[in-house]
């Protein structure tokens, strides 16, 4: 792999790694067809990011440098640590860099950042990687009943409410409204701390859609990074989720590149969840835009969640052997057969706006989304529901306004 | 017990937010007594805070478009709430450009004092941040603890010299020493003093004025009998001094200390509508 970014995009990406760093300690970089995409996920595995750089971001992109001998472009997973300090002094950085070039050498397990800066200055780092499986939450977003979309200055001025220690909030919709709180978890915590709650009309929103009144609570710091990424932009931002315990999605989209922060919700100790299978179900039926081939891989892991997810949420959550991550990861080779060459062609239509979508499910890297791997009572924010469904988080059509 | 109170006027509520502002950088805790002309923010010297004492006065009518009190009873018509001001602060910070703010006494899991805020939105309906801010409500036994300090019998008052300068006079004093001496006479003279084993810096100020008491307060000797050279002084934390400097946001149309001859260090602040009084006291 190998790619170049003039001036101001290596401030961009910068931005893109603080974000990043935000939410978790390492980051996966997958050179793809469709564009270098450069994720995170945190130690709880309940929040997940993922910012997808298209070739139009580069002024070169060559994702795959050994085409010709049928070799892979390699996935790489790095310490955060190392990469940030790189683009720690985003401003000064911006004054003096006239390009960075990314490029794995493959041979000597080495990501090499080098930044070409003025007075013929330039500054070489060559940064052991993991080889690795790409990291890949799977997001039934186009299944999500209720979505927002808002200028990032909005929500910007939504969270500047909050403390910045404020951990979980509660989203709430109705055809009403849309409120914002923060989340208590017992009612002793809220006699020590300030309760805020803010309450917004949905004319405010320039897309508001409430398929089913939900509340749902998730950590608010995961989400800041995103925000303080796409505020200086002033791109929209798009939030799509179902009813608690359900994962909350917010996408930030341009022509060069699409972010998402996928993050897992609390479920309602009130009542199990009786949809929980339901997104599984649906699934197949509802990707008839998507090719069979993903269907066909897909199905393996939906089902055995189904048959886990069934019901018993509680013993889902206190990581019965299906959300064991390591078994996951051992579904994830099974699917991709070593030697399999993965299909160069896109298999599905373009849309008009978003860049060509890889069949990234067809080989289904898909890391099964946080909570239901971690233990009922240890995590605050336990408790997800399996993320599996086919489509890809690109793939929703429920997200084009 | 009852309290509503709303803020229309933006300007009220910059003022309202500076006022506490400053006292969130007071103190961490502080009582707010609720009366119905009235706001005070109170800390009473504890060991705990160094003996430490503050008093800052709000006349509310300068700040609240509306304001409805019902006490604790008919003939002590007052609340006293144990409230920490920094959060206080904190949900007035962004509520600056709101259309109104609201501040109820409301009891959710416990007693809260309810800010609500209106702000401007992108709709026709307004936004509206609601704050609940945990109280506890001080029974009327202990009321006593939280009553208004008497001027003390000072031996000499003086005006301040203009609070930055005085604020870098006494940073970097601070970087040699823990206390401060601040000694001043009726000649509109000051001398803030440091002395250490190996160094003591002196800043003296001059022709600073001195505050025209006259009969008023419990002055035990007259300015006539006292000579004007005559220094008064006290040894104080600088720490807790600084702090009080460090704090001010605005200044003050008026700024006084009064000097009880090593005994107590007092400071008064008097903007349009709002005082501030604050008690330091001497260490040997």
């Amino acid at each position: 792999m190998k790619c170049v970014i003039e001036g101001n995009g290596v401030k961009v990406f910068g931005k893109a790694v603080h974000a990043l760093s935000r939410i978790g300690n390492e980051i996966w970089l997958d050179p793809q067809e469709k564009g270098l995409a450069v994720r995170t996920v945190n130690s709880s595995q309940s929040a997940y990011a993922c910012f997808c750089f298209t070739p139009l971001f580069f002024q070169q992109y060559i994702p795959d440098p050994d085409i010709q001998n049928g070799c892979e472009a390699v996935k790489c997973m790095l310490n955060m640590k190392c990469v940030l300090p790189l683009f720690r002094c985003a401003s000064w950085k911006e004054r003096r860099v006239d390009r960075c070039e990314i490029s794995v050498n493959i041979p000597n397990s080495r990501v090499i950042f080098q930044f070409h800066c003025r007075h013929g200055i330039t500054k070489t780092y060559n940064l052991g990687y993991q080889e690795c499986e790409a990291l890949q939450a799977v997001f039934p977003a186009h299944l999500c009943p209720n979505v927002l979309m808002a200028q990032s200055k909005l929500l910007g001025d939504i969270v500047v409410h909050f403390p910045v220690s404020q951990e979980e909030v509660t989203l709430s919709i109705s055809s009403f409204k849309v409120t914002l709180k923060t989340f208590c978890e017992e009612e002793n915590n809220c006699i020590k701390g300030m309760n805020t709650e803010l309450m917004l009309h949905p004319d405010e929103f320039d897309y508001f859609q409430v398929g089913e009144d939900s509340a749902v609570t998730f950590c608010l710091k995961e989400l800041r990074g995103l925000l303080s990424f796409a505020e200086p932009y002033g791109l929209p931002v798009n939030c799509q989720f179902g009813v608690a315990g359900q994962p909350v999605s917010f996408t930030v989209k341009d022509m060069t590149l699409e972010a998402h922060v996928v993050l897992s919700t609390l479920t309602d100790p009130n009542h199990e969840s009786p949809s929980q299978p339901a997104p599984g179900d649906d699934c197949p039926v509802n990707v008839t835009n998507t090719s069979t081939a993903e269907i066909t891989t897909c199905e393996s892991p939906m089902e055995t969640e189904v048959c886990v997810a069934d019901g018993e949420h509680v013993a889902s959550s206190q990581g019965s052997e299906v959300f064991n991550p390591d078994l996951h990861m051992r579904k994830m080779i099974q699917l991709h057969a070593p030697g399999e060459i993965l299909p160069k062609l896109s298999l599905i239509p373009e849309s008009a706006l978003t860049t060509p979508v890889t069949p990234a499910t067809s080989k289904i890297r898909s890391l099964l989304f946080g909570a239901v791997y971690s233990d009922g009572g240890k995590d605050k924010t336990a408790d997800l529901p399996s993320l599996a469904c086919a489509s890809d988080t690109e793939d929703d059509g429920g997200t084009e306004e | 017990m009852k309290f509503r109170a709303k803020i229309i006027d933006v300007g009220c509520l910059n003022h309202f937010t500076r006022v506490v502002n400053t006292v969130s950088r007071l103190t961490k805790a502080c009582v707010l007594r609720l009366t119905c002309d009235h706001l005070y923010f109170v800390l009473s010297g504890r060991v705990a805070t160094g003996g430490v004492s503050m008093w800052c006065e709000l006349s509310q009518v300068n700040f609240f478009d509306e304001f409805q009190l019902e006490g604790v009873s008919a003939d002590a018509n007052e609340i006293f709430l144990e409230v920490a001001p920094e959060n206080f602060s904190r949900a007035l910070k962004t509520a600056q450009n709101a259309k109104s703010v609201k501040i109820k006494l409301t009891k959710k899991t416990c007693p809260c004092l309810t800010l609500a805020a209106e702000l401007p939105s992108l709709s026709s309906v307004s936004r509206v941040v609601t704050h609940d801010i945990p109280v506890d409500v001080i029974p009327r036994r202990l009321w006593h603890d939280f009553r208004e300090p008497q001027m003390p019998d000072f031996d000499v008052s003086i005006y301040l010299p203009p609070l930055k300068t005085m604020k870098s006079v006494v940073d970097r004093m601070k970087n040699l020493s823990n206390y401060l001496v601040l000694e001043a006479n009726l000649n509109g003279e000051m001398n803030l003093k440091i002395e250490t084993d190996l160094v003591s810096v002196t800043t003296h100020f001059k022709e600073l004025g001195n505050p025209p008491w006259g009969d008023d307060g419990s002055q035990s000797s007259s300015p006539t009998h006292r000579d004007p050279d005559l220094m008064a002084e006290a040894r104080v934390d600088i720490k807790k001094l600084q702090q009080f400097l460090m704090g001010q946001q605005v200044n003050p149309s008026k700024a006084m200390c009064n000097i009880v001859h090593r005994r107590i260090l007092h400071l008064i602040f008097l903007h349009e509508d709002v005082s501030l009084q604050y008690f330091i006291p001497a260490v040997v």
